[in-house]
């Protein structure tokens, strides 16, 4: 009876104390949650990135213990990119959040006038709605490093070799998924086509369609477009560069936003794909970060990769500049308020002071992964500009110099359509108090 | 008056000017027509013998093709060869379908013999969400490359240049044909000839009067949920070859559902004809009506508007038995 007394004792200290740890942990930690998609029909997109966000999280952790001192808690809410779940999801972990990662434009659109009453940033890294930028009107909103606009801007641009007006008479096929991500650009796309007189044609892709797009290709086949430009997520981007090829169309007329460009999608295809193209901020290559996330995770047997290979491809290492982004706004905040434990608006705050310059990125063992980026009170996204990539057959590798987006085109736009949002929306708060500098 | 050219004119002066890119569309609404039917059969032949709705369906087809290709992948550096490893993870898959049928129905159906059909599709929708899981748990989420070239399917393609134009059929496509006009064949021998077959077709007539002559139940269930493991596996072969295996694979079941209130939920060859109508059907729509009417897309709405009309004319399906209830 003595025995299992002691023993009751020492349970209910061991309780106690996991108790109180977990406490402290969730007092002092910094609450990083994410709204992962790693199921679904758009896994094959998530999964890596949301590997590459883990990872370097993890070895924050492991490495310095955690960011200025304070360990992170990140946590991965799963919505399969489902806009119903994820707003559960935002609910589910808004308590102790510090940020909001809603990884998809719908749950961004659904979740953003909440963050305003609920005041937790917002931070959706390439995704998103474009004027989330005017930082005026979405003052918790932040979608760095570049918008879908720039994306677009910059694709054209690629495409005219740099003089928009060789665009005129052309004919561009937008192949976009028929969801709020893929119709995102065509406000911009019809603006330009107004501008530089080619003719715009967008072709949608059903979510039941993704992979059996012959209808689709069909369509380009018959109006023998100069240009097809894709905005597919997750199986899409399979199914449509299976077809393009089926359809013998001229792979290096064929480019696709960010989220088209994961090796993983070219995998099916391989060499016949060759000449694919993509825009992207990030370029590919073997960064001085990636043997630290090796020594302080993947050989501790604590990453969710599959295989070491995985490091190496686009998706993973973007997954790793959004939760380098985020680590830095949280620095930068710590730096500001004079300390560790920051709260959700001293975050708003780093976020929106972000400067990662281009020897930051070189401390960080980043150097030339992404560009240098900043943020302003009037510029949530940074606008970095972004690089082209195209598919050899194996890999991709870099195709252009960076790429730059027309700021002074885009962003009367920007301003016009948020100023719409908010009228949609009203009443939208505007900044109040909060503080710039 | 433009409308009217667009609706009523100018889709007929398109096929008779462009006739080879009019057979193009015709033999892309055939090849999708061949998938979709194939996935209603899985349908089809569980409804048949069970009157259960068959929720998961979609994530069979997922979960066998996964299972293939994860296995082959698993076994190529043991054994050296590509073949070899396709050659061994074939019949793996077919024993990984064959303990899944019996699960399902040791663990989900045979405790709920003689509950509510609608219960008996709740349990469905659960095999669903735990092969989901449970998929995703063992495979993981990224999209995986089909097999094709080791399991000796054919990645060629025939040209033709009718009417002086260009038709193209790709090897895989028409591969995909064949095979389900075999599959066909084979289940319509095995129901009409076979013991097995005509136990399963009593089943599906009357249970009682089935199982007063000694006919298992169990083993009729078993046997039917791996025949549509098996066509969930076809399935996944041919749907995988196109653009890869991921979990996207199990939204294309929801394009059987037309095909289904189309051909009758107990039809056989109303699958068939079914699947082939709908997908010719809603291709030739899209391409000439779809797209100029309305901006494209119209492949997610138009078989149901279309299954809709023919429901309101026979609300058994083309080939649905006709349920008629005394009272």
């Amino acid at each position: 009876m003595k025995h299992l007394s002691n023993f009751g004792k020492a349970v209910a200290a061991g309780a106690f104390a996991v108790a109180m740890s977990t406490a402290a942990m969730a007092a002092d930690g910094l609450n990083f949650p994410n709204l992962t998609y790693r199921t679904g029909p758009f896994a094959s997109t998530g999964t890596p990135i949301m590997n590459g966000q883990r990872d370097y999280m993890l070895m924050l952790n492991e490495r310095d213990g955690g960011i200025g001192g304070m360990p992170i808690d990140y946590i991965e809410c799963e919505t399969g990119y489902n806009t119903n779940k994820g707003v559960e999801c935002y609910e589910k972990t808004k308590g102790k959040a510090l940020v909001t990662q809603p990884w998809s434009t719908g749950i961004t659109l659904q979740v953003m006038p909440r963050t305003n009453v609920d005041r937790i940033p917002i931070l959706a890294p390439g995704y998103g709605f474009s004027p989330m930028s005017d930082g005026d009107t979405f003052a918790w909103a932040f979608n760095p490093p570049v918008s879908y606009w720039d994306g677009a801007y910059m694709i054209l641009d690629y495409i005219a070799g740099g003089d928009m007006s060789s665009l005129k008479g052309k004919k561009i096929v937008l192949l976009h998924l028929d969801h709020p991500f893929g119709k995102e650009p065509i406000p911009l796309l019809e603006k330009l086509a107004e501008i530089y007189d080619f003719r715009l044609v967008p072709v949608p892709v059903g979510l039941k369609e993704m992979q059996n797009q012959s209808a689709q290709w069909l369509q380009i086949r018959r109006e023998r477009p100069d240009n097809v430009v894709m905005w597919g997520w997750g199986a899409m981007n399979a199914g449509a560069i299976t077809e393009a090829v089926k359809t013998r169309y001229p792979m290096e007329n064929f480019i696709g936003v960010w989220w088209s460009g994961s090796d993983a999608d070219l995998q099916n295809v391989g060499a016949k794909a060759k000449g694919y193209k993509s825009v992207s901020f990030n370029a590919p290559g073997n960064f001085p970060v990636l043997e630290d996330i090796r020594k302080y995770v993947v050989s501790k047997g604590n990453s969710k990769i599959k295989s070491e290979a995985e490091m190496d491809t686009i998706f993973y290492q973007r997954g790793i500049i959004f939760s380098m982004i985020l680590a830095e706004a949280a620095k930068t905040a710590q730096d500001r308020f004079g300390e560790n434990n920051i709260n959700a608006e001293q975050l708003r705050w780093g976020l929106e002071n972000l400067d990662i310059t281009a020897s930051r990125l070189e401390e960080l063992g980043m150097k030339d992964m992404i560009p240098p980026l900043k943020m302003t009170c009037d510029n949530h996204t940074g606008h970095t500009g972004a690089w082209m990539l195209e598919w050899n057959g194996e890999e991709f590798v870099q195709a252009s110099d960076l790429l730059t987006p027309n700021r002074e085109l885009i962003k009367p736009l920007e301003l016009e359509k948020a100023a719409d949002y908010a009228k949609n929306n009203a009443p939208w708060p505007d900044r109040g108090d909060l503080a710039c500098n | 008056m433009e409308t009217l050219y667009t609706v009523f004119v100018d889709p007929f002066v398109q096929m008779f000017e462009v006739p080879d890119f009019f057979l193009q569309v015709l033999w892309e609404g055939l090849v999708s027509g061949v998938l979709y039917a194939l996935i209603a059969l899985g349908f089809v032949l569980i409804f048949k013998s069970s009157r259960i709705f068959n929720f998961a369906q979609g994530i069979m087809v997922v979960f066998a093709a996964l299972s293939l290709v994860s296995l082959h992948t698993f076994l190529v550096p043991f054994v050296g060869n590509e073949f070899v490893a396709a050659a061994i993870a074939m019949p793996l898959t077919l024993g990984i379908m064959y303990a899944l049928a019996m699960s399902v129905e040791r663990v989900v159906l045979r405790p709920l013999i003689g509950q509510p059909d609608i219960i008996l599709f709740m349990a469905t929708i659960g095999i669903t969400m735990f092969l989901i899981g449970f998929g995703e748990f063992v495979f993981g989420g990224e999209n995986k490359v089909m097999i094709t070239e080791a399991l000796g399917i054919p990645t060629g393609a025939i040209e033709f240049e009718p009417f002086g134009g260009f038709l193209l059929l790709e090897e895989k496509d028409v591969f995909a044909v064949v095979m389900a006009i075999v599959l066909v064949i084979s289940l319509l021998v095995f129901l009409n000839k076979s013991a097995m077959g005509r136990a399963i077709r009593a089943l599906g007539d009357d249970h009682t009067a089935a199982l007063s002559v000694g006919i298992s139940l169990s083993t009729i269930w078993v046997l039917v949920w791996f025949i549509a493991g098996v066509i969930a596996l076809a399935t996944g072969i041919v749907w995988g070859a196109r653009a890869g295996v991921s979990f996207a694979l199990e939204v294309i079941a929801y394009k059987a559902l037309p095909v289904l209130m189309l051909g009758g939920l107990e039809s056989v060859s109303g699958a068939i004809i079914g699947g082939i109508t709908i997908g010719i059907l809603e291709k030739v729509f899209e391409i000439y009506w779809g797209q100029p009417l309305f901006g494209g897309n119209t492949e997610t709405w138009f078989a149901f508007i279309f299954a809709l009309i023919v429901l309101l004319f026979r609300p058994q399906g083309l080939f649905g038995e006709k349920i008629i209830e005394r009272v």
